[in-house]
């Protein structure tokens, strides 16, 4: 027999007596003020939160990290170009538009899509996503209730920059990924 | 049912003298449970925002335990689903097998440095040692894993590895392995300096191994979740991803994993949500995407009526932080790869001899219990182990209550003056609605003692939690 039909067999020799499939439908945050709450949210995950109008991306993204090098954008019409993820290594700026935001988190959805460039999203030091204040959603629930993730090879919810407290649990932003992670909120 | 347990000849981990050893540096034993109470504190507060938490602990609960009880159609469903996505699906019965894989794998790919992000599913197969031993070189990218790597030490905690580390000593370990100056100690600086040597071991990596948070079933898929980006450099780089999950890992559908993610780093560190919630469904072009799906006594651990819910478990240290025993003993005090309250339940079953001690690492409290956001009943288990190591006569020394270990570490010397000694210790230990229920009988017809040179209500006020778990 093969290890899988082992395994199997020894879990259905096993199995618990069954449990019904518990109804999740019902659950739900409070519902609040989502752009205010995702604002909140974004701050405690150190997050930086930009509120503005969309005719104003382009010179808000240029304002914002002016004196910096190399900048990647998948919002852009032109491509980079490129296959070996390894090139971005040296990104400064790396600029994407996100599906929605999660109001109870802070986090956002990313999916290959919308990066383009997904080694970008963890290489550049900073990071800038662009978010429709129409889609943010109240919490996890609903966020999985919107998003298909199993759609694309690959999504990820990001809320805030990288970070780690593995010494002496000190909070230290930045530890592999980006360095800084601004939230750019925007009306169309 | 009945099971025969498994009985090995090796040699039993002696926890009281372990944590005795532990407990030899007052400051340090100090410091540990210090800080690991801030993370439980921190926890109380994410939780204390959420309403709703109750509803979502009692759902996440009876969803793990459908899922168990419905184990091998969720596997055979989730295998199906991940080979129509394009990933390589391996079975593993045990952590031989499971590193024999993972080594074909490096072989076939001509795999020379290998980056891994944390899983404890490897830690417990031993995964490194076998694959350093083949001539492949292996590097742990967790910042807390990587130092305890560098030191040729385990994980002393399943979410902070390295939590038993003073930064004073961290420092001195990046000076000797990464040329860092000597006497740097502070924490941004030494984590900007493990970022550079790992940007560049993250640059050379022919493959990625990774750790599996949860995989659902529906739709084929595994989820990540870390906040340092780790985990995400190395499978966006590298050509190869291996992800390896215990059997238990399993959700049913997205709409399942949206409840996990709501309590597990609430629970975990007091986060929201981690930095990074990672879904991989299908390799990217040119990249190859292997699952490979572990055993290693899980399925006996299902099979008993008494521990089968240990399988519940999420893995987010809830139930180390706030574990009186644990924060006065430290993780290497439990000699298992798991440590802790949920270590002192799934160990004995994988070798009850060996860890015939560790049900005895408990003073019962319940605090576990009562923060675990699955619901396992950690306190009832570990009674329960307790039965079954007396019955099969391996409690000498140990099955007293005098010589009970949770005793011994928490009677400090220095509180060994007078009666009620350890009752002090404990209060400061654990939360008072908790301390409450289980002092029992005395605890509700008097007050309870005021640890020595603090006020009661100022003790109060410091050690209480926001909003305390039941
Ligand atoms: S037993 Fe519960 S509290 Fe402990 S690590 Fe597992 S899920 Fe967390």
């Amino acid at each position: 027999m093969s290890s899988r039909d082992v395994i199997l067999a020894a879990v259905r020799a096993a199995r618990p007596p069954a449990v019904a499939r518990p109804d999740v439908s019902m659950l739900r945050g409070a519902t609040v003020d989502l752009a205010a709450n995702f604002t909140a949210a974004c701050v405690v995950a150190a997050a930086e939160v930009v509120t503005s109008v969309r005719a104003d991306l382009d010179s808000l993204i240029a304002a914002a990290y002016a004196a910096n090098g190399r900048q990647v954008s998948a919002m852009s019409t032109t491509s980079e170009g490129v296959t070996r993820p390894h090139s971005f290594s040296d990104t400064d700026v790396f600029v994407c538009e996100a599906v929605i935001g999660v109001a109870e988190n802070g986090a956002v959805w990313l999916p290959l899509s919308r990066l383009r460039y997904r080694a970008a999203l963890f290489l550049a030091t900073n990071v800038i996503v662009v978010l429709d204040r129409a889609r943010i959603v109240n919490d996890m629930h609903e966020a999985y209730r919107v998003v298909n993730v199993a759609e694309e090879e690959f999504g990820v919810f990001v809320s805030g920059p990288s970070k780690t407290a593995d010494i002496e649990q000190a909070l230290v932003i930045g530890a592999h990924g980006a360095k800084s992670l601004t939230i750019l909120l925007l009306d169309e | 049912m009945s099971r025969t347990l498994t009985v090995l000849d090796s040699a039993p981990v002696d926890h009281a003298a372990n944590a005795a050893a532990f407990n030899e540096n007052e400051a340090r034993v100090d410091w540990h449970n210090e800080s690991l109470g801030l993370m439980r504190a921190k926890r109380d507060r994410a939780v204390e925002q959420v309403p709703e938490w109750e509803a979502l602990r009692a759902v996440a609960s009876s969803i793990k335990e459908h899922t168990l009880s419905h184990l091998d159609e969720y596997l055979t469903m989730f295998e199906a689903a991940a080979i129509a996505n394009g990933a390589k699906v391996h079975w593993a019965r045990d952590a031989e097998e499971h590193n024999r894989i993972v080594h074909h794998i490096l072989v076939e790919g001509r795999v020379q440095y290998l980056v891994k992000s944390k899983s404890m599913l490897t830690e417990e197969c031993h995964l490194n040692a076998y694959l350093e031993e083949r001539g492949i070189d292996v590097v742990d990218t967790d910042l807390g894993e990587r130092i305890v790597q560098l030191r040729k030490e385990p994980p002393s905690h399943i979410v902070m590895p390295a939590s038993h580390l003073t930064k004073e000593e961290i420092g001195e370990t990046f000076a000797e392995h990464l040329g860092t100056a000597v006497g740097l100690s502070d924490p941004t600086e030494l984590t900007a300096a493990a970022r550079i040597h790992l940007r560049e071991r993250f640059l050379r990596a022919h493959a990625a191994m990774t750790g599996v948070n949860f995989a659902i079933a529906e739709t084929g898929g595994v989820v990540v979740c870390t906040n340092e980006g780790n985990a995400d450099l190395g499978m966006a780089l590298a050509p190869i991803h291996i992800a390896s999950m215990g059997i238990e890992k399993l959700v049913p559908g997205p709409a399942e994993l949206a409840v996990f993610l709501r309590v597990l780093a609430r629970s975990a560190t007091g986060q929201r949500v981690t930095v990074y919630t990672s879904h991989v469904h299908r390799p990217e072009v040119g990249q190859a995407l292997h699952i490979i799906i572990v055993d290693n006594g899980r399925t006996e651990q299902l099979g008993r009526p008494d521990f089968w819910r240990s399988l519940k478990c999420i893995r987010c240290g809830a139930c180390m932080n706030t574990c009186p025993v644990y924060r006065r003993s430290g993780g290497y005090s439990y000699g298992a790869t798991v440590p802790g309250p949920i270590g002192s339940i799934l160990s004995p079953g994988i070798d009850l001899r060996k860890y015939a001690a560790l049900p005895f690492a408990s003073t019962l409290c319940g605090s576990c219990t009562a923060v675990c956001p699955v619901k396992i009943d950690l306190d009832a288990q570990l009674y329960r182990w307790r039965q079954i190591v007396v019955d099969a006569g391996l409690a000498d020394g140990f099955k007293t209550v005098a010589a009970n270990v949770g005793a011994r570490v928490l009677s400090n010397r220095r509180w060994l003056h007078g009666g009620g000694a350890i009752i002090r210790i404990i209060m400061k230990l654990i939360p008072m609605n908790v301390m409450r229920r289980l002092s029992g009988s005395w605890g509700k017809t008097r007050d309870l003692p005021v640890p020595p040179g603090e006020s009661f209500s100022s003790w109060y006020r410091a050690n209480r939690p926001a909003k305390g778990p039941p």
